[in-house]
């Protein structure tokens, strides 16, 4: 119940007034997070000139172990301290002349890692730097091509190798440079390490008499025991447009805006620094809950990319063209500066040369999307907070009333007893096995939260044991770190630790987790971590990990970390046969092995739907393929008009789910009005006819690392137009979708890419590539297309949840190209188990050509022997772009034959029949079958 | 799905046999999902979408490929996303489903019906559960047919109220008109004689000033440096006006007296009530200061605050930082955590006490807009307050307005013969009085005899504080009169009601035409001022209730419902400060809805399959 309080009417106005006046106030705290200029290593960093520091040099290259190993030698200049810095004045000694170990190692596929360390045999303290763990794939090592030789010109300073076929890295070596560039005889570089001069590498030092290594930011003080040691170094894209990646930041652009130089006001670089911020901004380049120090280049010749294996703060600049020298050219490429507290250099450069390939070779390093169970791509309805069981009968009621599937229902935190996870309020819900299963008798699942806060109470088993067995994060002292979050004075498993992850991990099983069953899955929230009473609420950086290693060195992996102990929960919990499904905000490279991500607390306004969409996809482009926006807004009461435009696009995002804070008004799809309520529905039902095409592409997604919301140009790589593009997106290759951001908006100009025709998919219309079309605008639905040449699977019966739609027989609809073929595939498993990756799937490619239709089976012989059966059917074959004429078509085998007449393109009341359907063919999906047109 | 893979259980196919007898043109498959009194239908060799936007053969009745957008061609499968299924349900009540549960695995129809694929197994649970539903409904029922006898009486009771109340109205409306004049009349010749008393002073004073003229002019100067330090300024100005303005106090006293009195008229108190008025009066002074000063105050604190937490968020200990920074998420103050310091704790009764006093202002506010004078009298009340004033009269003044039962009574307890029966009236007296005195009063008689000048002002004293009383008890019935009470005016007797209900440590109150509120202890929040009824008289609205923080306005929706008693149910907050409750009573129990319910049983009763099917 509400909290008592009152204002008189007469104070009401000022109330409001105030309300007003301070609203902006209220909203993103700006002076409570650290700005470059307030972060020393940033500032040291960011306020040198290009070539300003004694550059380094290569030495004693030689090839060993199959890869690249040289000594980074300092020159013994004397620094040139241009900022006041004290600190950095403290750098010049002679500590920071010790020379560095470099690697260079070759991994299959064109990629190049590069390994810049201290050498620990000249080491001046026991501490080592931190080199995370856990983050590459186990089997990367297998994947490591042996160099064999080096290629160094007697009369030359530099040493080439061997990168990929048509690709060759080069050590310049005085001063330091990496390239990588094509082979022949353009030699163009693809990428290039330090060629501005920008490398530094502060070493880890004893501390000196009287120096003080503190640094203070508003109440807080970080001991830095260990000094200053960050490194910092530029890295060019050559021949590339934009970039783009380094997630997370909010932007209405799709590219990453450059954040230094000509045209550039005062600016802040790209943050990564996980922090929980409440009602964040839609355009900062401040970071929020998730990290990924992954950036990709895009140009009309080439794409790259280059990936810092590093977990500590890192700040990214983008450096406008000219930033070095305003009388330079445009010289076609894109200089960035990365900056970094602490770690080491560990670095991938990605040849490309297409874009997918870029992901691919990203995708080999840290993992592809984990295969979701088929519910989770599906439908999710969430709220802070369902109250009680009551509460969530009658949403769980609500939603069959008004026929809007959904298949997820979520309990935020207030299902729990005072916030302790794991529990349940016994007064609002006293029996949540029975509230579960009547969910799952209808085929729903329900998802709790988990938090990593442990409520400091010795009555809490949980607190007790990770006391008893100091499992938690300790202070700079040593002592259990204690923070404020939800329940008050908490403390935070160290999730670095692996004998603490599977302690955690077993505490999802159905006998510790009470109150648990089979259909319910998990939600991990504040997990950056959130620490409300902490610097930048967020948990201290000389805050001790197991290992001694500090907080500043890992934090923007702890989400990650902790994401992966409750995924591992999940698994184990199902004996390794159920996919997990754990939703996080935090998280970093990797995170997509784990599950699903969401953009954080957004807020109910167009902006922020117009952000989410860049949003999703550099999200995508950065390896998380599964992730979505708070649907409506978690912030603030969305008008109806905003609310229906966020279904009609979130329905595309590859994480569909309902969210609001618990200020909010109720707004669960039917309380808008009827009229409302049916546009909800319809948005809705779309994604669950796509939900065949969405399984489809995470399949894809699973495989390759292509993600399923993708920019145009991932798709369209020669097409200049797409590149930045942050309003439209494609779902896999055949959908396009253009968002609508704007209230009681008449009409839109839709860019649909070249080199492909394009079928509205309101009305059948086809349109021409590479060109801008004024539409109307529809309140039935955002702008939706389909390409030319593909073929979309799609299940147009419609159920109260995914698991129902199981037997439903398919709709393929077929959008011939101008030489009237198309292709497309569909994949099925189980949508639960593991059996799929011993074979139990079904894989089938679709090809229209020459008047037939063919189903042909792409599931490799090698796959497994576990075979996946159905007996689902083909109800409905839609043709677009069919010259008139056809009546009817036969099915082979059998050798029977079917009528072809016009039918709508979706099956609503009032749609018209404007495309060739050919009616039941009836053939099983699982089998090969052709369908001749007559 | 294939047609050829359609498994009718046999069940159905006899029942549909039996059923369709008149029909034999339509299969058992082609019958699937329709209802009896659509069968007509579709009879036709060809049948039209029922939208119109296509025809189709009885083929393609029902044979698993989706045909007219609307669903009109597959009654009995899921191939149409619009379609509807009916399910007999013999032995209970016919339904009407969403195709999308047809062979979904899930049993919706009970009996069965729905699920004919073999996917899941549902057995006929009509029987079972048509009788406990029919056990239901019969007890619904008998609720509504003993509800209805006493909702007649309510009605007959309500009518008969309002017609009293009506017919009280008018004839204080007259009596008003006929005491207007007496006190006009009085007012005039009060006048009259103040102007000859008032001739007669100047006169006097006229010759006293010049007596003493010299001599106050001598020693003015040294008299007012000497006192003015001592007096307070008040005082120092009522002397300076009275010196300066004696001409007018006379008139400007009785102004005062006047409005005294027509103010005492508006709430006449019983005992009970003057002790808390007196209560009343002690806070109202302080709420509505504390309001004054709050709406100037709360926000800069709130500012302050805001300032704070972005600059000097040093001075906080950890544990109050991190409740600050959750306290954005939660919309919580601070303040009102779990675990508090014994100090906060008493901030926190501190404020408490602060925040009982926001709806009595507020109240205040709200029926200060009923009347036009009521700014001024605050003004006034506020300087009374600074005069220290603390008689009787001035605490008259200040009894909150809502309690118009007592104040009803207490009209009849000062007019005593009020009813139409009393006879002679009291305004027959009076009229009687007035002429007496007019008659008796001698103008040309100077000086004035102050017997009989005292004699007619208090007559007109007497008068116009009756007119007064009886303006207000006018004000407060016409008032009452003005609401919504329904076709019947059957809510009527709502109006001097106030239903609770306690839910844990809450206490809700709902006073229909009034307000609702939510009691914890000592502190009160108003969750709504009266609106109206709502759904055509099946839901009672309170709305601008106080203000959530961080959020809206709290609002009350009572929905109603058919009871033998009335009773406040279910309260329930299911979004952030929008609240629901429930209200049973006899006046929702309806002929319409008896009827409805008897038909429904009856329909019940008919479907049962025990002698027409099987």
């Amino acid at each position: 119940m509400g909290s008592p309080d009152r204002r008189s009417p007469a104070s009401l106005l000022l109330f409001l007034l105030f309300v007003l006046v301070f609203s902006s106030a209220d909203a993103w705290k700006k002076d409570e997070f650290r700005s470059c200029r307030q972060t020393p290593f940033c500032k040291r960093a960011r306020g040198r000139a290009p070539h300003s520091i004694p550059p380094f040099s290569v030495a004693e290259v030689s090839l060993s172990d199959g890869a690249v190993s040289a000594r980074l030698v300092p020159s013994p200049a004397i620094y040139q301290v241009t900022d006041d810095d004290a600190s950095a004045a403290a750098d010049d000694n002679d500590d920071n002349l010790r020379p560095l170990l470099l690697r260079l190692s070759v991994y299959h596929g064109g990629i190049l890692r590069l390994e810049i360390d201290e050498d620990p045999s000249s080491a001046s303290t026991p501490k080592r730097r931190f080199r995370l763990p856990d983050v590459l794939l186990p089997d990367l090592e297998d994947r490591r091509l042996w160099l064999s030789r080096l290629s160094s010109p007697s009369d030359a300073d530099f040493t080439s190798f061997y990168v990929a076929d048509g690709f060759e890295g080069v050590l310049l070596h005085s001063p330091f440079e990496i390239v990588v560039r094509r082979v022949g005889s353009a030699a163009e570089p693809v990428l290039s390490l330090n060629s501005h001069g920008l490398f530094d590498f502060e070493q880890l030092r004893a501390k000196k008499e009287g120096e003080n290594w503190e640094e203070s930011f508003r109440s807080h003080t970080d001991a830095r025991p260990n000094g200053p040691q960050s490194i910092s170094f530029d890295v060019s894209f050559h021949g590339a447009n934009f970039v783009y990646g380094i997630p997370e930041h909010a932007s209405p652009s799709l590219s990453l805006r450059p954040t230094r130089g000509p045209g550039v006001d005062e600016s802040e670089p790209y943050r990564l620094f996980n922090l929980d911020v409440f009602e964040y901004l839609h355009d900062s380049p401040f970071g929020i809950y998730g990290s990924i120090p992954f950036m990709l280049s895009h140009g009309a010749s080439s794409s790259s990319g280059f990936f810092w294996l590093n977990a500590a703060e890192m700040q990214i600049d983008v450096l406008a063209p000219g930033w070095d020298d305003p009388a330079a050219p445009d010289t076609g490429r894109i200089d960035t500066f990365w900056m970094s507290e602490a770690g080491v250099v560990d670095a991938f450069f990605f040849v490309g040369p297409g874009p997918k390939d870029v992901l691919k070779q990203y995708a080999s390093l840290t993992g592809t999307q984990a295969m979701p169970q088929e519910f989770a791509v599906a439908y999710h309805q969430c709220r802070w907070n369902y109250r009680d069981e009551e509460d969530v009968a009658a949403v769980n009621a609500g939603f069959d009333e008004h026929d809007i599937p959904y298949d997820v229902l979520w309990l935020d935190i207030e299902h729990t007893d005072g916030k302790r996870y794991f529990t349940w309020d016994k007064v609002l819900f006293p029996n949540p096995e029975e509230m579960q299963k009547k969910l799952a008798a209808k085929g729903r699942r329900m998802v709790t939260i988990v938090d990593p806060h442990i409520k400091r109470d010795d009555s809490f088993h949980l607190h007790k044991e990770a006391t008893e067995k100091g499992f938690y994060v300790k202070d700079e002292s040593g002592k259990d770190y204690d923070g404020w979050c939800w329940p008050g004075s908490s403390s935070y498993p160290d999730m670095l630790n692996p004998e603490i992850r599977e302690w955690w991990a077993e505490k999802f099983s159905y006998k510790n987790y009470v109150g648990s069953t089979s259909s319910l899955y998990i939600w991990n929230d504040m997990n950056e971590p959130s620490v409300f009473n902490g610097p930048e609420v967020t948990m201290p950086r000389d805050a001790l990990h197991y290992g001694d290693v500090e907080h500043r060195e890992l934090h923007n992996a702890y989400g990650y970390y902790f994401h992966m102990a409750t995924a591992n929960g999940l698994l184990k919990r199902g004996d390794g046969k159920d996919r997990p499904f754990v939703l996080s905000r935090a998280f970093f490279a990797g995170s997509q092995r784990y599950g699903a991500i969401w953009t954080g607390d957004n807020s109910a306004d167009w902006d922020h739907l117009r952000a989410s969409v860049p949003m999703v996809l550099n999200l995508g482009l950065t390896g998380m393929s599964f992730s979505g926006a708070d649907v409506g807004g978690f912030f603030g009461n969305p008008d109806a008009d905003l609310l229906v435009r966020w279904y009609q696009l979130g329905a595309y995002y590859p994480f569909f789910r309902g969210h609001a804070h618990h200020d909010t008004k109720r707004r669960e799809p039917w309380l808008f009005g009827e009229h409302n309520t049916a546009l909800m529905r319809e948005a809705i039902h779309i994604r669950y006819s796509l939900l065949p095409y969405y399984y489809t592409l995470f399949r894809e997604a699973s495989v390759s690392g292509i993600p399923i919301m993708r920019p145009l140009w991932l798709e369209f790589p020669a097409d200049k137009e797409t590149y930045d593009n942050g309003e439209a997106f494609m779902v896999g290759p055949s959908l396009l979708v253009q968002g609508i951001y704007e209230k009681n908006q008449k009409s839109i100009s839709v860019y649909l890419p070249s080199g492909s025709s394009w079928f509205n998919l309101r009305n059948g219309v086809k349109l021409d590539g590479g060109a801008s079309h004024k539409l109307d605008v529809s309140e039935d639905g955002v702008p939706s297309f389909q390409r030319a040449g593909t073929i979309v699977p799609r299940k147009d019966r419609f159920r109260r949840s995914s698991t129902q739609m199981v037997n439903d027989p398919y709709t393929l609809v077929i959008a011939l190209n101008g030489s009237l073929a198309a292709e497309g595939e569909l994949y099925v498993d189980d949508g639960k188990s593991y059996e799929f990756e011993k074979g139990a799937y079904i894989h089938r490619r679709f090809i229209f050509a020459d008047g037939k239709l063919e189903s042909i089976d792409i599931r490799p012989p090698n796959a497994g022997n576990k075979k996946f059966s159905t007996d689902c059917t083909v109800e409905r074959i839609i043709l677009l772009g069919l010259p008139s004429g056809a009546e009817k078509a036969v099915v082979e085998p059998g050798n029977h034959e079917t009528n072809i007449e016009l039918g709508p393109l979706t099956l609503r009341s009032g749609s018209k029949p404007i495309a060739f359907t050919i009616r039941k063919p009836n053939v099983r999906i699982a089998d090969d079958w052709s369908i001749r047109i007559l | 799905m294939g047609t050829h893979r359609l498994k009718v259980p046999l069940a159905i196919f006899c029942l549909c046999f039996f059923w369709i007898a008149g029909f034999a043109s339509l299969s058992p498959r082609e019958l699937l999902g329709i209802a009896p009194q659509d069968v007509g239908y579709y009879k036709s060799d060809v049948i039209k979408c029922k939208d119109g936007s296509k025809k189709f053969t009885k083929q393609q009745l029902n044979d698993e490929f989706c045909d007219c957008p609307d669903g009109t061609d597959e009654p009995g499968t899921s191939a149409c996303p619009e379609g509807k299924f009916y399910c007999r349900n013999a032995g209970h009540i016919p339904q009407t489903i969403f195709s999308s549960r047809v062979n979904d695995g899930v049993c919706d129809c009970c009996d069965g019906s729905d699920e004919y694929n073999g996917s899941a197994n549902c057995p006929n649970t009509c029987w079972e559960a048509g009788k406990a539903a029919r056990e239901k409904i019969k007890k619904k029922i008998a609720t509504h047919q003993e509800g209805l006898l006493m909702r007649k009486q309510e009605v007959e009771k309500a009518k008969q109220a309002f017609a009293k109340d009506e017919a009280e109205l008018l004839k204080l409306k007259n009596e008003e008109k006929i005491l207007k004049g007496l006190v006009e009349k009085l007012r005039e010749h009060k006048e009259r004689i103040e102007k000859a008393e008032e001739e007669e002073r100047l006169r006097k004073e006229k010759e006293e000033k010049k007596r003493r003229d010299a001599e106050i002019k001598s020693n003015e100067l040294n008299k007012s440096s000497e006192e003015s330090p001592q007096d307070d300024t008040e005082g120092t100005q009522d002397t300076l006006e009275k010196a300066s303005q004696g001409k007018i106090e006379v008139v400007q006293e009785s102004a005062v007296q006047l409005e005294n009195e027509y103010k005492s008229g508006t709430e006449i108190p019983d005992d009970h009530t003057v002790t808390q008025i007196t209560n009343d009066h002690g806070d109202s002074i302080t709420s509505s200061h504390v309001s004054d000063h709050k709406s100037d105050e709360v926000p800069s604190d709130y500012a302050t605050d805001q300032a704070q937490s972005s600059e000097t968020t040093e001075g906080l200990s950890k544990e109050e930082l991190g409740r600050l920074v959750a306290s954005r998420w939660t919309g919580e103050q601070t303040e009102q955590g779990e675990e508090q310091t014994k100090e906060s704790d008493d901030a926190k009764e501190e404020e408490q006490e602060h925040n009982i006093d926001f709806p009595e202002s507020a109240e205040e506010e709200n029926y200060d807009s009923y009347n036009s004078e009521n700014d001024d009298d605050r003004h006034k009340y506020d300087d009374d307050d600074f005069e220290d004033e603390t008689d009787e009269e001035y605490q008259e003044d200040h009894v909150e307005p809502d309690v118009s039962t007592h104040s009803g009574e207490d009209f009849k307890s000062d007019f005593p013969d009020a009813t139409p029966s009393g006879r002679p009236s009291w305004l027959d007296k009076i009229q009687q009085t007035v002429q007496n005195i007019i008659q008796a009063f001698n103008f040309f008689k100077t000086p004035v005899d102050i017997s009989e000048s005292s004699r007619v002002k208090n007559e007109y004293d007497d008068a116009s504080s009756k007119l007064s009383k009886l303006q207000s008890r006018i004000s407060t019935l016409s008032e009452k009169l003005k609401h919504d009470f329904g076709k019947e005016k059957e809510f009527y007797s709502f109006y001097d009601h106030c239903f609770e209900n306690k839910k844990n440590k809450y206490t809700y109150k709902v006073c229909p035409f009034k307000k609702a509120t939510q009691v914890e202890g000592h502190s009160t929040t108003q969750l709504g001022r009266w609106e109206k009824f709502d759904e055509s008289y099946r839901a009672m609205q309170f709305a601008n209730g106080d203000r959530c923080w961080n959020g809206p306005d709290r609002s009350l929706k009572v929905r109603l419902r058919c009871g033998l008693k009335d009773e406040l149910a279910d309260v329930d907050e299911p979004s952030r400060c929008e609240y629901v409750a429930i209200l049973s009573t006899p006046i929702l129990c309806l002929e319409e809805k008896l009827k409805e319910l008897q038909e429904k049983l009856e329909d019940m009763n008919k479907s049962q399959p025990s002698h027409d099917e099987l």
